[in-house]
């Protein structure tokens, strides 16, 4: 197998507008290009737009008032809402909340998953081919199981699952001699339920993302693996070394999916504990939102709310942003450009000597 | 410094029953620089990696010195490898590209910086030893992934078409490079290429594989001189050597309108095979040109005498390479047309669509059987 990494000289064949005689030509609106934009950019844009900015900024708008859900009455009430929002106890217990679970979950998950991923693709014996352990196959099938079943289906079976005195999880522990978690309320004592909100939710999560870090394993050129191997790199050397800075574009991009997921979370808590756990310890905000808006009709709160949640939100995938570039991760790809390929013209002159 | 052996090493891919390396056997000395070549699919590549530890081994054994290392895992082998498209890591700097072996067997910061500074500085790269892969370019990779391989110091150096992925000029000189490299470190060395040319001007030793099987293990100078099969002939020495099946005569071989001597026990050899044929090969340099003063033609004895002595090639194309000039000719065989191709001087080179009359030289002919292409003169 020949892969070809993508190289400088490839990337720098490209022939430099200059090169190609003069500035580049504004081209003429053809029928097909006009088509084609509207197709292909105009008909995305707008429906972006219709469906997706406008009811943001209404959202933000919305946040700004009092309307109670079922009237056409409201009053604009400027930040009166996000005020509140900070002094109400519930909505920070909410914030503090899903704060742990977008802390924990993804890190969780993502290493869990690309153990998973490791073991399946690389994880076979030091000599030989770069192969995965026997059986990979079987477990790659196996591993995707959770994430076929509805997430709604995973919650309301693991609410059975915990529950004190008939669940089958406190049953197998009595049945192990542990007799201290005979009737012990998983969902119901403050210290057990946000971790074992997270281990659903992990549970159900970690199949799909172990699957995508198997493709993007195999994107990596095999030869890489080999080389490590040669080096005299183990699996846990290789895996940290040479297979995540591979693959980081693809953990960065999980690790802000599965920490949108976290930071929602509804379907999990909403089927395992609708009411918001121990002393709210499991209640996130969309499970706030949700009740201040349909049980008491606070739409205009409940929409500031859901502002809130997108800050968040936003905060967080900046955060995953911040920290890959922090640690060298997509570098050079716009900001370093012209030294770049001052350095490619420069090494090309050297390899010619 | 180690010697290396394959002792009838044989890989057969799961799935399939035909080998994709058979039974080889090579004795490699100390410090010996061995190329295998052969043409794609011929398992050279295979061999590689089963001396690497990239391969399994289903049959045989593999010997590192006197360690027996079939079974061993890649990274207790003490080999470094080039590969054909570098396997350099693209987020390490050069530096550490070439220093990450060292780091994981543990030698410290300083004398890893020592070490890699050192080899920076034999391969030409000091000044790059801070770049990542992706600012270098291909013939500048390539000396990383060299000197990744030499700071290592291994008892075995591999290297899997290092230069296939070089432009032409660049290939040539660091053709000899890494020759040179090779002959200072003294490094026992074992370099797969699919390029005859590679093969011939880098080896101490050649080895030609076809189809798993080993073919002839030689010097470059006797793989050219003295070919053991029809195989290796062809496919060593550019352009190749013409092969030509001719039937016996009393005493020699009948080439066209000549007769062309040839050993007696060859000829027994091969009518005792039953055969009435044998296949002639001849370099493009060692035929003479009748038309052209020939020499050789004159020492012939001629079937007819009033015909042109040798065999009839319509010239076809004539390149002229500054040097020589070769003619790319048909010529007709037992009523079968044939490809020829013929050394001339370079001043003195005949037409297009001229005939011209060749003849052997007659110490520099190959006799083959044309039943089993096993060489039959020595």
């Amino acid at each position: 197998m020949k892969d070809t990494i993508p190289t400088a000289e490839t990337a720098s064949r490209r022939p430099e507008p200059a090169a190609r005689g003069g500035r580049p030509r504004r081209r003429k609106l053809t029928f097909d290009r006009v088509t084609f934009f509207l197709a292909f950019l105009g008909v995305p844009l707008a429906i972006f737009v219709i469906f997706v900015l406008i009811p943001f900024g209404q959202a933000i708008f919305w946040g700004m008032t009092d309307w109670r859900g079922f009237s056409p009455d409201y009053n604009f009430v400027g930040f009166d809402n996000f005020t509140k929002m900070f002094q109400d106890d519930i909505f920070l217990k909410a914030l503090r909340n899903v704060a742990l679970l977008a802390a924990f979950v993804p890190l969780v998950t993502l290493t869990l998953a690309l153990g998973v991923a490791v073991a399946i693709t690389l994880g076979g014996p030091s000599k030989g081919p770069v192969r995965g352990i026997r059986g990979a196959s079987f477990y790659r099938i196996i591993s995707f199981f959770p994430y076929v079943v509805p997430a709604i289906i995973v919650g309301l079976i693991w609410a059975q699952m915990y529950d004190p005195n008939a669940g089958l999880l406190n049953g197998v522990l009595t049945g192990l001699g542990l007799d201290q978690f005979d009737t012990f309320a998983w969902l119901g004592e403050k210290a057990a339920a946000m971790p074992a909100v997270m281990f659903v939710i992990v549970w159900g999560l970690v199949g799909f993302y172990a699957v995508l870090f198997i493709a993007a394993i195999k994107g990596v050129p095999g030869e890489l693996y080999e080389a490590a191997k040669i080096d005299g790199a183990g699996r846990f050397r290789t895996t940290i070394s040479i297979t995540l800075p591979a693959i980081r574009d693809s953990v960065q991009t999980a690790y802000i999916y599965l920490g949108i997921a976290a930071l929602d979370a509804f379907v999990y808590v909403q089927a395992m504990v609708p009411n918001g756990g121990p002393d709210n310890s499991t209640l996130t905000i969309s499970q706030r939102l949700f009740n201040v808006a349909f049980a008491k009709q606070q739409f205009g709160y409940a929409t500031a709310m859901g502002v809130v949640l997108a800050a968040v939100t936003l905060v967080f995938a900046a955060l995953v942003f911040l920290v890959n570039r922090l640690t060298g991760g997509g570098e050079g790809e716009s900001k370093r450009k012209a030294p770049g390929s001052r350095a490619r013209r420069a090494a090309a002159k050297g390899g010619a000597r | 410094m180690a010697t290396v052996t394959f002792d009838k090493a044989t890989r057969v891919y799961p799935g399939s029953t035909k080998p994709a390396v058979d039974g080889l056997d090579i004795d490699i000395a100390d410090g010996e620089f061995l190329v295998l070549v052969g043409p794609s699919g011929c398992g050279k590549s295979t061999s590689l990696r089963m001396l690497a530890g990239l391969e399994d081994v289903n049959g045989g054994a593999i010997r590192i010195g006197d360690r027996d290392v079939t079974h061993l895992p890649p990274k207790d082998r003490d080999i470094a490898m080039v590969f054909q498209n570098y396997a350099l890591y693209p987020h390490m700097s050069v530096a550490d590209n070439m220093g990450f072996a060292l780091k994981i067997a543990g030698v410290n910061k300083a004398e890893i910086r020592q070490k890699v500074e050192e080899a920076a500085k034999i391969l030409d790269l000091t000044e790059y030893l801070d770049r990542k892969p992706k600012a270098l370019s291909g013939g500048q990779r390539q000396r990383v992934a060299m000197g990744r391989a030499i700071v290592r110091e291994p008892q075995v150096f591999l290297m899997d078409e290092p230069l296939s992925n070089l432009d032409a000029k660049l290939r040539v000189s660091t053709r000899t490079q890494i020759a040179s490299l090779q002959r200072r470190l003294g490094i026992t060395t074992v370099y797969v290429t699919h390029d005859q040319v590679e093969a011939m001007t880098m080896g101490d030793r050649v080895a030609v594989l076809k189809d798993g099987l080993l073919q002839q293990v030689d010097s470059p100078r006797n793989m050219y001189d003295k070919p053991a099969n029809l195989f290796v002939a062809g496919f060593i020495g550019s352009p190749a050597m013409n092969l030509v099946e001719v039937p016996i005569t009393d005493g020699g071989v009948k080439f066209g309108n000549s007769v062309v001597p040839v050993n007696r026990d060859a000829l027994k050899a091969a009518s005792d095979k039953g055969d009435r044929t044998v296949t002639v090969g001849v370099r493009p340099e060692h035929f003479d040109v009748v038309e052209l003063n020939g020499g050789a033609a004159k020492t012939l004895s001629k079937d007819s005498a009033d015909a042109p002595a040798g065999l009839a090639v319509s010239v076809n194309v004539v390149e002229e390479t500054g040097a020589d000039g070769y003619i790319y000719g048909t010529v007709e065989v037992g009523g079968e047309t044939k490809d020829l191709v013929v050394r001339v001087s370079s001043r003195a080179v005949p037409e297009k669509g001229a005939t011209v009359h060749v003849v052997p030289r007659p110490g520099e002919i190959h006799v083959f059987s044309s039943s089993t292409g096993e060489r039959l003169t020595d």
